[in-house]
């Protein structure tokens, strides 16, 4: 495998050696081994404003440093952030589609509920779970929308994937002042699953469990 | 108690004809000879079992309203050993190797689960066995970041299942008189608390690659998990991954500080709120104030006597109030001054790393449905301690925190660190 045989040099960050955005940007333009752009990536958390969000995406489709870029990338409050993971969406497939789709919903970004509710529907993509899931993060009304028919009419283990997912979502919407769309989120799961975890968490939201 | 379902019969019914399992069925399966019958055990599965979980597990094996039945490890050598483990333990060779933790999971017949993976699987382990609808005892530190820190104790508060960090000492008797002392005024106000706590480190490197085994006797990819991808070596799987930013949250200080801060917030009265002030004086001491004024000192400790500590042993912990101090640690030793304080404990208690009477805790709890010693709730704030000290070490400066909303006040920068991304596919 290129660029893995320099991985032997020790580094352990001692409380003051946090780095600036400028140091780590050089290291991902330059032709450093994969280890020092993985590091680069996990490190550039800390300080990663708007100038990081192009290096970053561009390793989106990387096999195994679009997980590290995703770290970044899920903190940048920029909503050019955002942005660069919803076009990532139409580029990508397997697991780097499954990160982006998941960091989305770490963002809780509205805008990508249309796109999620396509890959939720989407048997060729090998995605749907991730974007039932991503859905549940996202927890607003159109994201509890999109929800709604897999739990009534989807075939399992989706149908299940997205009333775990519902639970989520009712709690966020219950938190942030939407009682009645969460307590309707809750009597619609506990009408679908007549018995098991999904259907007691609905009965422990119903009377408050989600405060 | 634990009323074996439809399913449950089915599932026995179906694994002894799939398994080969003799009809012989002994006495004490059938609940003679002093032993509890089958419809009150417990059924219980583990994921995840290294050596620290094999002591686990045999403080599990000896509780004679345990039936333990399967094993899920992405290593073949693993689930072997506790294939064996169990055999000696009930002399019936029924417990059932899995490679994948979901497909335990998805038995009905199930109650509840150990969880012993390494520390980046606790967490989201424990959530899919929440959403499984099982009970959990899960080896500490139980979360990689605070996010996951939240994440855990909402699900597990979501769907209702008894929860149990490995934090033991809060049933190890010298360490809970202690915590007595402390709480019921004996020292007087208390005005600090002290944790013991490992150095602390990041480790961003990584060992040489070496060929992948075959996934039936290592499955890395699953062993990796949440964990960000690097190139396999044998000594991770081996145990040695200790200290690696990727598989050790918190820079290694929730390690002990699991232990030790955990026990601080129950001698403070700060089991459900956290410390508001957190500073790193040096690199092996980071200093907080809750918002009642008290201090809590996380200071070096460990295994060769390091620090200033009077009882020997790993994890010490110390509470000084205006009338007096008092200090443990794992030997089983407690110290006071005045030394009247400890006159009347008794001494002989379990060592700090025993379990014995944790998992006893865990068990009736499942059985009452009552809150065991280090639930979910406690852990939650003990653990966001340990991870927000982490963070004031990393940034270098002292950072403020609310403990209602769990966010770091007025800093970016430490609020980044609240999450880290996980690997895809693997979540809760």
């Amino acid at each position: 495998m290129d660029g893995l045989n320099d991985l032997t040099s020790f580094e352990i960050m001692s409380s003051s050696s946090i780095p600036t955005e400028a140091s780590q940007l050089e290291i991902l333009a330059s032709g450093a081994s994969m280890h020092a752009k993985a590091v680069a990536c996990q490190k550039i958390v800390y300080v990663a404003g708007p100038k990081s969000i192009g290096p970053l995406a561009a390793l989106l489709s990387d096999k195994h440093l679009s997980d590290y870029a995703r770290s970044g990338l899920e903190v940048i409050e920029d909503p050019a952030a955002s942005q660069a993971l919803l076009e990532a969406l139409s580029n990508l497939k397997g697991r780097q589609l499954a990160g982006v789709i998941h960091s989305l919903g770490v963002r809780r970004e509205k805008k990508a509920v249309p796109a999620l509710g396509k890959l939720a529907a989407d048997e060729t993509h090998g995605v749907q779970a991730e974007a039932i899931a991503s859905l549940g993060m996202i927890g607003s009304e159109e994201a509890a929308d999109v929800l709604g028919p897999i739990i009534a009419k989807g075939k399992e283990p989706l149908k299940s994937d997205a009333g775990h997912a519902a639970l989520i979502a009712a709690g966020h919407l219950a938190a942030e002042g939407n009682a009645g769309a969460a307590e309707r989120l809750a009597k619609e799961l506990q009408t679908v699953f007549p018995e098991g975890p999904i259907h007691d968490a609905s009965i422990h939201l119903s009377v408050g469990g989600s405060k | 108690m634990m009323k074996i379902s439809t399913n449950r019969r089915q599932f026995l019914k179906t694994t002894a004809l799939t398994f080969g399992i003799p009809t012989f069925i002994p006495a004490s399966a059938l609940g003679r000879d002093g032993h509890v019958a089958p419809s009150n055990r417990i059924v219980i599965g583990a994921i995840g079992i290294g050596p620290r979980g094999r002591q686990v597990l045999s403080c599990f094996l000896k509780e004679k309203d345990v039936q333990f039945v399967a094993i899920a490890d992405v290593q073949e050598s693993r689930r072997e050993t506790v294939r064996r483990m169990v055999l000696r333990a009930y002399d019936r060779d029924d417990c059932v190797k899995y490679r994948d933790m979901d497909e335990l999971l998805a038995r009905d017949d199930i109650d509840a689960t150990l969880i012993c993976t390494g520390d980046h699987w606790h967490a989201l382990a424990s959530m899919r066995a929440a959403k499984a609808g099982k009970d959990i005892y899960c080896e500490k530190p139980c979360s990689m970041t605070i996010g996951e820190t939240q994440d855990l104790a909402d699900t597990v508060k979501r769907y209702q299942r008894v929860f149990q960090a490995g934090t033991q000492r809060r049933n190890v008797e010298n360490f809970r008189y202690a915590c007595d002392l402390a709480t019921t005024g004996k020292l007087g106000r208390i005005h600090t608390v002290h944790a013991g706590i490992l150095a602390l480190r990041e480790d961003f490197s990584w060992l040489p690659e070496e060929p992948l085994p075959a996934s039936e006797e290592v499955n890395w990819d699953a062993w990796l998990g949440p964990a960000p991808w690097r190139p396999y070596n044998e000594k991770y799987v081996q145990g040695r991954w200790r200290g690696y930013y990727d598989f050790n949250g918190g820079a290694t200080l929730p390690e002990w500080g699991a232990h030790t801060i955990d026990l601080c917030q129950l001698a403070a009265g700060a089991d459900g709120t956290a410390p508001v002030e957190y500073e790193a004086i040096d690199d092996n001491t980071i200093q907080a104030k809750y918002a009642s004024g008290i201090k809590l000192v996380m200071r070096l400790a460990g295994f060769k006597g390091e620090g200033d500590w009077v009882v020997p042993g790993t994890c010490p912990i110390r509470f000084e109030g205006d009338e007096g101090w008092v200090e443990a640690a794992d030997s089983g030793g407690i110290a006071s001054n005045p030394k009247t304080l400890v006159k009347d404990f008794p001494r002989g208690g379990l060592s700090g790393t025993d379990p014995t009477k944790h998992v006893r805790d865990f068990l009736d709890c499942v059985k009452s449905r009552k809150q065991p010693a280090a639930n979910a709730d406690v852990t939650r704030y003990g653990h966001i301690v340990s991870h927000a000290a982490s963070i004031a070490w990393r940034v270098g400066r002292k950072v403020r925190f609310d403990p209602v909303g769990e966010t770091f006040i007025d800093d970016a920068e430490a609020n980044r660190m609240i999450r880290r991304a996980l690997r895809a596919p693997w979540t809760a």
